[in-house]
């Protein structure tokens, strides 16, 4: 293909000309790369962070009913659900706990604890003294920093759960947490066989949570779980203020990101522009020899394209080199509240490398327009003469 | 012989304001297989008349008939398409394409016509071998001489066989030597195919070695030699006092 051919070798052999292009483009496509690695990595470790206590989906009794009465056949429901990645039932009740002369209300849950680690990762995270799964077995306890303060207890020492209407019962400390969440740091966690107990309702619970391999799925899972009756939401209607801050923040980090490859095109538009300058002579021996107007307008429009095009891969694949070694670095940084630093994270989406080198393409080959338009307005008697 | 080109009542004016008349009323036929020498001072619309035969440009008004087809009023691309299969073109300057070798650039008037790459080189080395740069056809413009090019510009305005070859001022920048070799080369390509050669120079010495010679002054021809054996012989439409 003749456009193909005088592209190629002006490319090939203006080759300060092709550096500068190339690299005015795939600077741009390289830092936009890892921008948006960084933000990729912020936005996974916001979710982490946010749904490291809230569940993806919340299940709550039918309208009118206190108590999710056939529980078992609604987690082998929800289970059967595709994506499904936990289910944890909760049995929720105030105990009011004391220990020597403290007393405290405190909020007890009873939990499986297997579950619940999988939904809150409470177990692994977030566990000081003890295990969270000792509590499976019988009467134990697990409290918040914040409760054995309190109520001054120690690890393996008998505190007593008491409430009007409740079964009193002693329960030994067998783990101590720290969320760096004041409400939870005050909480009790014991089995869900012991809260049963302990309130004397039978074999119910309060409310079920569920974790989903993909948390944008979770609108359809609720509304499978709302179709049987029960008040089920999705985290996407709880907190929506979370997605419409991402929202804005994925906007104007775009926005920027869209204008830093627009000033590189302005770079392929002057080398393009500089091209016909200094090829004037040759466009109108190309006239002369045949070439129409449209073939001319080509040649411009296929070398501006390549040149974004080289520009975008050579872009992406050094933005994905920087990212990876970033991301390497495990760099973290620290924040007042949280119990451990952070680690901030470059996550290539490989669809931005797709995405970002085809928009390099497109807005070369715009850049090039003008030029590739003068090219071939040149009045061949004109562009001879020089 | 036949008509190659036919030109009627053919007039360019320049310029909106202050009109200048840069061919005026000019009549003109050429034979199929003429070599034609245009000769005249400076300004005097040699170079406009070979634009309009080469389609290059468009007249004001008046015709231009090529191959009994009437171009003057033809589209951009069909006188592209018209310049790429009837016409080569030999300027004072070589006008190559310089990234491009010399092989390459003998193609390019077939790869524009859409000619398949291979065939297209072979034609072009056939061609360079026969101005004598059958050893040259990878080198590039700036590593030949200025005849050596010019060679290439001959090669390269005959690839796409075209009906009639125009050379503005073709041995203009060369020295003496290298004007006689460019010229010989085209008589013999006129002579093994026929080809139709309109030439303008201001070197007289080369235009008596052409069929016919056409002096132009202030865009209208006023003087016309025909060859008759090792003379010429003037027509009626001198006016020598010019």
């Amino acid at each position: 293909m003749l456009e193909l051919f005088v592209a190629m070798k002006h490319i090939r052999t203006r080759k300060r000309q092709t550096v500068l292009a190339v690299g005015a483009v795939g600077l741009a496509v390289a830092i936009i790369i890892v921008f948006r690695s960084l933000m990729n990595g912020s936005f996974e470790t916001f979710f982490d962070i946010f749904f490291e206590l809230a569940p993806h989906v919340l299940v709550l009794p039918k309208e009118g009913e206190e108590y999710i009465y056939l529980y078992k056949t609604l987690i082998e429901f929800i289970w059967a659900i595709p994506g499904v990645a936990a289910v944890s039932p909760a049995l929720s009740t105030t105990a009011t706990l004391s220990f020597e002369d403290n007393v405290e209300n405190v909020d007890m849950t009873g939990v499986v604890p297997a579950e619940l680690n999988k939904v809150t990762s409470i177990g692994d995270k977030y566990m000081i003294e003890g295990d969270l799964y000792a509590i499976q077995s019988g009467r134990r306890v697990a409290l918040g920093d914040k409760m054995i303060e309190k109520l001054e207890v120690q690890m393996g020492e008998d505190v007593v759960a008491s409430f009007p209407d409740a079964n009193t019962m002693n329960l030994v400390v067998a783990g101590v947490f720290r969320t760096g969440v004041e409400e939870w740091d005050q909480a009790a966690f014991v089995s869900l066989e012991t809260a049963q107990e302990f309130l004397g309702d039978g074999d119910v619970i309060t409310y079920i949570n569920i974790q989903i391999e993909d948390p944008y799925q979770a609108d359809e899972v609720a509304a499978e779980i709302s179709a049987l009756g029960y008040d089920a939401e999705s985290w996407r209607t709880m907190f929506p203020q979370f997605e419409e801050s991402l929202a804005f923040e994925t906007f104007s980090n775009n926005l920027i990101l869209v204008l830093v490859l627009l000033i590189a095109s302005f770079g392929i538009a002057n080398v393009m522009n500089m091209l016909v300058l200094e090829k004037t002579r040759e466009v109108g021996m190309l006239m002369a020899m045949g070439t129409n107007q449209s073939q001319i307008r080509r040649i411009f429009l296929i070398e501006s394209g390549i040149l974004g095009l080289a520009g975008g891969i050579f872009g992406t694949a050094f933005g994905y080199l920087v990212s990876a070694y970033f991301n390497s670095l495990q760099y973290t940084v620290n924040a007042p509240t949280a119990p451990q630093p952070i680690v901030i994270k470059f996550l290539v989406d490989p669809f931005d490398l797709i995405a970002f080198s085809l928009l390099a393409l497109i807005l070369s080959m715009i850049a090039g327009v003008y030029p590739a338009h003068k090219a071939s307005k040149l009045d061949p008697v004109v562009a001879l003469r020089g | 012989m036949s008509k190659i080109i036919e030109i009627k009542k053919l007039r360019k004016v320049y310029g909106d304001g202050v009109e200048l008349v840069a061919l005026d009323d000019v009549d003109l036929t050429i034979e199929e297989g003429e070599v034609l020498s245009i000769v005249g001072p400076s300004g005097s619309g040699k170079s406009t008349l070979l634009n309009m035969i080469g389609l290059l440009d468009t007249p004001s008004n008046g015709e231009i008939w090529l191959k009994g087809q009437n171009i003057s009023k033809a589209s951009s691309k069909e006188r592209a398409r018209l310049r790429n299969k009837e016409l080569g073109f030999i300027f004072q300057y070589h006008h190559l394409l310089p990234e491009f070798s010399a092989v390459e650039n003998v193609m390019m008037p077939l790869l524009i016509a859409g000619v398949e790459k291979k065939e297209a080189r072979h034609r072009a080395i056939t061609l360079l071998e026969e101005v004598g740069l059958g050893d040259q056809l990878n080198n590039k413009p700036n590593q030949l001489s200025g005849g050596q090019n010019q060679r290439v510009a001959v090669a390269r305005a005959l690839a796409g066989h075209p009906s009639i070859v125009i050379g503005d001022e073709p041995t203009g920048n060369l020295d003496s030597k290298s004007s006689d070799m460019i010229y010989e080369l085209l008589r013999k390509l006129n002579r093994e195919m026929n080809q139709t050669f309109i030439l303008v120079t201001h070197d007289m010495d080369m235009a008596e070695k052409t069929d016919r010679i056409l002096r132009l002054v202030d865009g209208k021809i006023v003087c016309e030699m025909l060859r008759d054996g090792d003379k010429f012989v003037t027509r009626d439409l001198c006016k020598l006092d010019k």
